[in-house]
């Protein structure tokens, strides 16, 4: 199978152009009666379909960390995902704790980001021991926050601690510091 | 030609063949129906009635032109799919109120993958990449919506989107449970 096109010719990209609603009118028809004509991009498109579930399946159990925006966090919680959020300024510092039965912890860190590029997180703990660090976070010129998810069975597994949130970035040719915030984290609580 | 073969042996004796086109169209059907109903139940539904009347016309000598077999499904899929709709919304209202919307399972041969293992490549992607794929297949966003959330052109989202599957099933390797392709069609 070539890596861009069928046998025939059709485009591996305007499949999944398809499956996403991106190909619309005359140019969705035709592809639909090319996937019942052609068994390779039936194929490739079930294959692509069973990732999409995967990766819904992956998010909806809360499997990985990510950095998301408002429409996932909306759609997770119409799914029943079970989210604890906090909202921090750049330099404050607040208690936060995981309950037994929150699925996802979002952090939600504002942040003056203009002119930035190269944005990265990294979660360590006060004596600087690395938990996660997370590269190139997608932003735009408009953006004023960046919105962290983290499974919270793996901050359950955290002891009582102070953790830090570094943000950083490029500017001016320069790696810089954008912003820091503080968790005192209490640990695991129970009702 | 299985379709040519089911037309022409007498009604419900082309077994094997009957079969096969099942093989062949079902995941098919059932890609039309998740697209257009966005409901795995009423996809399953859907293949079963597509193919009901399909078997039924092949038998009765009723489909005019059977080498254009994926035509017909397809027409025949439009038009149940649409028929669908209409009770779609009170289904949905049902599903809704009763029932978790994401338990229905895909059908027991449908291509899988294993979930650790499409963590892990998640995992490799690069961040802008990975959200692209979120948005796309768990928030259910067009390009042009995906685009206005990460603030960059709809062209780079679909470059992105097609370029983080390629890697994507790089990565994942062969699915869990595949059907063997078998013929053109």
């Amino acid at each position: 199978m070539s890596v861009e096109r069928c046998g025939r010719g059709a485009s591996f990209a305007d499949l999944v152009d398809y499956w996403a609603g991106d190909l619309t009118g005359a140019d969705a028809a035709q592809l639909e009666a090319h996937l019942f004509e052609c068994a390779e991009c039936a194929k490739y498109l079930e294959e692509v379909v069973a990732l999409g579930h995967a990766i819904g399946e992956g998010m909806r159990g809360a499997h990985f960390q990510s950095i998301v925006t408002d429409s996932v966090l909306n759609r997770l919680s119409r799914d029943g995902v079970r989210i604890r959020s906090y909202a921090f300024e750049p330099g404050q510092t607040i208690p936060c704790s995981v309950w037994p039965d929150d699925d996802l912890v979002v952090s939600r860190l504002r942040a003056d980001l203009t002119g930035y590029t190269n944005v990265g997180l990294v979660l360590a703990r006060e004596d600087g021991v690395e938990m996660s660090r997370i590269v190139d976070i997608p932003i735009g010129p408009e953006t004023t926050e960046i919105i962290d998810a983290v499974p919270a069975a793996r901050l359950r597994a955290v002891p009582s601690c102070r953790l830090r949130l570094v943000l950083s970035g490029t500017r001016e040719g320069r790696e810089q510091v954008i912003a820091e915030y503080g968790l005192e984290h209490t640990g695991t609580e129970t009702r | 030609m299985l379709a040519e073969t089911i037309a022409s042996a007498p009604a419900g004796t082309a077994t094997d063949a009957e079969a096969e086109l099942y093989r062949r169209f079902a995941p098919r059907i059932r890609l039309f129906g998740l697209k257009h109903l966005r409901d795995e139940a009423a996809a399953q539904d859907l293949v079963q009635q597509v193919f009901i009347v399909t078997l039924e016309r092949l038998r009765a000598g009723a489909v005019r032109n059977v080498e254009a077999i994926g035509s017909f499904i397809l027409g025949t899929s439009r038009t149940m799919a649409s028929a669908q709709r209409k009770v779609g919304s009170r289904r949905t209202a049902l599903l809704d109120r009763f029932d978790d919307r994401n338990a229905m399972a895909p059908p027991i041969d449908a291509v899988t993958f294993d979930l650790p293992r499409v963590v892990r490549c998640l995992d490799t992607l690069p961040l802008r990449d990975r959200t692209i794929l979120i948005l796309t297949f768990y928030a259910d966003k067009p390009a042009p919506e995906i685009a206005a959330e990460l603030q960059i052109a709809p062209g780079a989202v679909r470059v992105a989107r097609s370029r983080a599957l390629a890697r994507m099933r790089e990565c994942v390797g062969a699915p869990d449970k595949a059907r063997p392709t078998g013929g053109s069609r």
